[in-house]
């Protein structure tokens, strides 16, 4: 079974800068999660298409060192 | 330099053509990217006396030195041009996310010269640039045609994109260039300069890494501010006690150096309403077109009309630009104003708050709410928009303008339906709206009032009263675009600490506010450490708000040193800041723009003086100040002009041969 890895997002520490936004080349992420940074709502990034191609550049970019690459199998 | 591209792109619209340029390195250590790299490349290639709105001028959109390292709060683009509203430098600055944008195509910026036949845009990506027909998206408003442009160029990575509006494409001398929905580098009239060659917007859609000397240090630098940041918060409610705090600051005899971190503590919880009420009482925000002290509008009731809790309470997220961990800004509902078209909006900017509220004497909230879309649509500056409705107002009141001039508007202090329909009519050049729509300076030439008209050097100031902060009033004159509040502020020195990280530079002290009057070296050297580390911020492509939060919250030397691979002390990196704001100024004494002929308008120079509130009885000394500030400069202290022996010693000969 062919693995393939995906950016896998904790938001305790996220700041919202969008900087893993911008690092994608695909245009796979985008500021769109709603959430809550401490009280303040705010939007998070999370996947929103099909694009990923688990290059990491995302995670190498993220300066809170927010995002894990983690395995994801075909079918998952 | 090891943060940026190397690289520039030049558009030429009157031949439709575009071509690729390498950047010496000895450029970028000499003014970095941004605004220093475009000062130098305008003062090259602009011939004197060019028309700001014919083809010889140049419009440029740069990025930051530091923008896409992974440093934090370096997301600004800065926009390049000869201004056609005061004939010398111009720029104006923008977060949003274009700045990475034009590095992820490749390039440190892009130059456009020429006029095209037909409004166009620019595309770019990986693969290169192309001019394309934007016949379909003029005369759209700023959002709807970024909106569009995304949707029809969305195969790829979502671009970014900067666009004009209708004030742009209508050449107001007061429009700017949008992003993200609204965002506006707005001074300087840079809109209509992208106006008058038909461009319609730039569309960037490149997807290339962007390079850092050592990423692995700027992240640890960022890491370090982004868990300062995201552990501060101030108890909800507090926003009311605002315009108290104010109250005391304006009684105060003395000037009180503040911690930088609190400019991050009241940014994140409210963003920059929170000055409003402050400024309403303590003198710092002007009231009733410059006029009046606070007890005459009602201050305190004024102050409590802009609790920056209101807008909290319909923020529906908080907005960050591009490597912000702060997240000023905000998207507003404002679906509840009854009479509005639009459901939501950028949480406007305390310039706009005061612009249209109290500078204006209106308590409308929501209508300041409304005026923020309609003037972030058709992309013009709030605060050319508020200081010209401001001076109409006056006018009105006083008889030089009747209604039958203003097409039936009963222009009153605080009557914001009229201000609304006045800024429908500049906005589309209807009518009296028409003769507005140029800013106040050409407006009072036709109709008189010309004493109630607030501008300086033909730009309208920000929303900071000089005769609160007299070194704020040096920068308005003495700044090559002049008018601009984002420079250098008593209040901004104190927070910094510069002199922990330049060697001239004075400490900042607990002091008597009478000595900020005085043309002492010692605030000229102050007024001088301000220019230099702003100008710094514009090459790195750094906030305004990183600055204020003073050296030791916001590292940018250990930042530039990270990202360039340099290993320079502050002193170097304020030099840089010398060369940048010198130039500038060259710049102007090229195009003969004089800078000894720009003065502060006597009322903003307290003359006479104000008869009631905390600027009760203050006269400025601003000739003399600025005087002190050129020669702390090594500019002549009589014409503001660069001295040729400052020249030299900064390299500036040597830049302009390369």
């Amino acid at each position: 079974m062919a693995a393939k890895k995906e950016p896998h997002f904790s938001y305790r520490n996220c700041v919202s800068c969008s900087i893993c936004v911008q690092a994608c080349p695909v245009g796979a992420l985008d500021l769109t999660r709603p959430g809550k940074s401490g009280r303040y709502r705010n939007f998070f990034p999370e996947l929103v298409n099909d694009r990923c191609i688990g290059c990491s550049m995302c995670a190498k970019s993220c300066p809170m060192e927010c995002i894990n690459m983690t395995a994801v199998f075909d079918g998952e | 330099m090891k943060s940026c591209t190397g690289k520039i792109l030049k558009v030429d619209l009157t031949a439709g053509t575009t071509s690729v340029e390498k950047i010496p390195d000895e450029i970028y250590e000499a003014v970095l990217s941004g605004k220093g790299l475009g000062a130098w490349y305008l003062y090259k290639n602009i011939p004197a006396g060019a028309d700001p709105l014919g083809p010889e001028n140049i419009l440029g959109f740069c990025s930051g030195a530091l923008t896409g390292t992974g440093a934090f709060m370096t997301g600004r683009w800065t926009v390049v041009c000869k201004s056609p509203l005061t004939g010398g430098w111009g720029d104006a600055n923008c977060g949003g996310v274009f700045s990475s944008a034009i590095k992820q195509c490749g390039y440190d910026a892009i130059f456009f010269s020429g006029i095209s036949e037909k409004p166009v845009y620019l595309y770019c990506d990986n693969k290169g640039a192309e001019i394309r027909d934007a016949s379909g998206y003029w005369g759209l408003d700023a959002v709807e045609s970024e909106n569009r442009l995304r949707e029809d160029n969305s195969r790829g990575k979502k671009p970014c994109i900067a666009v004009i509006g209708q004030a742009g494409e209508n050449l107001s001398l007061i429009s700017g260039i949008c992003n993200e929905g609204g965002r506006i580098a707005a001074r300087s009239g840079v809109g209509a300069v992208m106006g008058s060659k038909k461009l319609k917007a730039v569309v960037l859609a490149g997807s290339k890494p962007m390079p850092c000397a050592d990423p692995d240090a700027v992240k640890a630098l960022s890491k370090e501010l982004g868990r300062k940041i995201n552990k501060m918060w101030i108890p909800k409610g507090l926003g009311g006690g605002i315009g108290l705090m104010g109250v005391g600051m304006g009684k105060s005899p003395l000037a009180l150096p503040m911690d930088g971190s609190m400019t991050a503590y009241l940014f994140r919880e409210w963003g920059t309403p929170s000055n409003t009420p402050l400024a309403v009482t303590s003198g710092d925000g002007p009231l009733k077109n410059w006029s009046a002290g606070p007890n005459e509008v009602h201050g305190m009731r004024l102050a409590m009309d802009y609790n920056p809790e209101k807008i909290n309470k319909i923020e529906e997220a908080k907005y960050h630009c591009y490597s912000c961990p702060l997240g000023c800004g905000g998207r507003l509902d404002i679906s509840g104003i009854d009479y509005s078209e639009y459901y939501e909006t950028h949480k406007p900017e305390y310039e706009t708050l005061q612009a249209f509220g109290p500078l204006c004497v209106n308590r409308d909230l929501r209508s300041v709410l409304y005026m923020n879309e309609l003037l972030n649509r058709a992309g013009m500056d709030s605060i050319s928009a508020g200081n010209t409705v401001a001076w109409a107002i006056e006018c009105y009141e006083n008889g030089i303008i009747t209604k039958e001039q203003t097409d039936g508007l009963e222009l009153k202090w605080g009557n914001y339906e009229a201000e609304i329909e006045l800024l429908r009519k500049m906005i589309s050049r209807e009518g009296f709206g028409n003769d507005l729509a140029d800013g106040v300076k050409r407006a009072a030439e036709k109709y008189g009032g010309k004493e109630y008209a607030m501008h300086v050097g033909g730009q309208e100031p920000g929303m900071h009263d000089t005769r609160n902060d007299p070194q704020l009033g040096i920068h308005m004159v003495a700044e090559p675009a002049p008018g601009k509040h984002t420079i250098g502020m008593s209040i901004q020195y104190g927070a910094m600490s510069l002199c922990d990280i330049c060697s001239w530079a004075p400490p900042a002290t607990l002091h008597p506010k009478s000595e900020d009057l005085e043309p002492t070296e010692n605030i000229a050297l102050i007024s001088k450490a301000n220019a230099c580390y702003s100008m710094l911020f514009d090459g790195i492509g750094g906030c305004y708000y990183a600055e204020m939060m003073g050296v030791h919250m916001y590292k940018a030397i250990e930042y530039i040193n990270a990202a360039a691979g340099w290993n320079y002390d502050g002193d170097h990196y304020m030099e840089i800041g010398a060369r940048i704001q010198t130039i500038r100024q060259m710049f102007n004494v090229k195009h003969g723009y004089e800078p000894s002929k720009v003065k502060l308008p006597k009322r903003m120079q307290g003359m006479p003086p104000l008869k009631t509130g905390p600027l009760k009885g203050v006269t400025l000394k601003n000739d003399e100040q600025v005087a002190a500030h050129w020669k702390a400069f090594g500019w002549d202290e009589k014409t503001g002009h660069p001295l040729p022996e400052t020249v030299e010693m900064l390299g500036i000969n040597r830049l302009m041969e390369m």
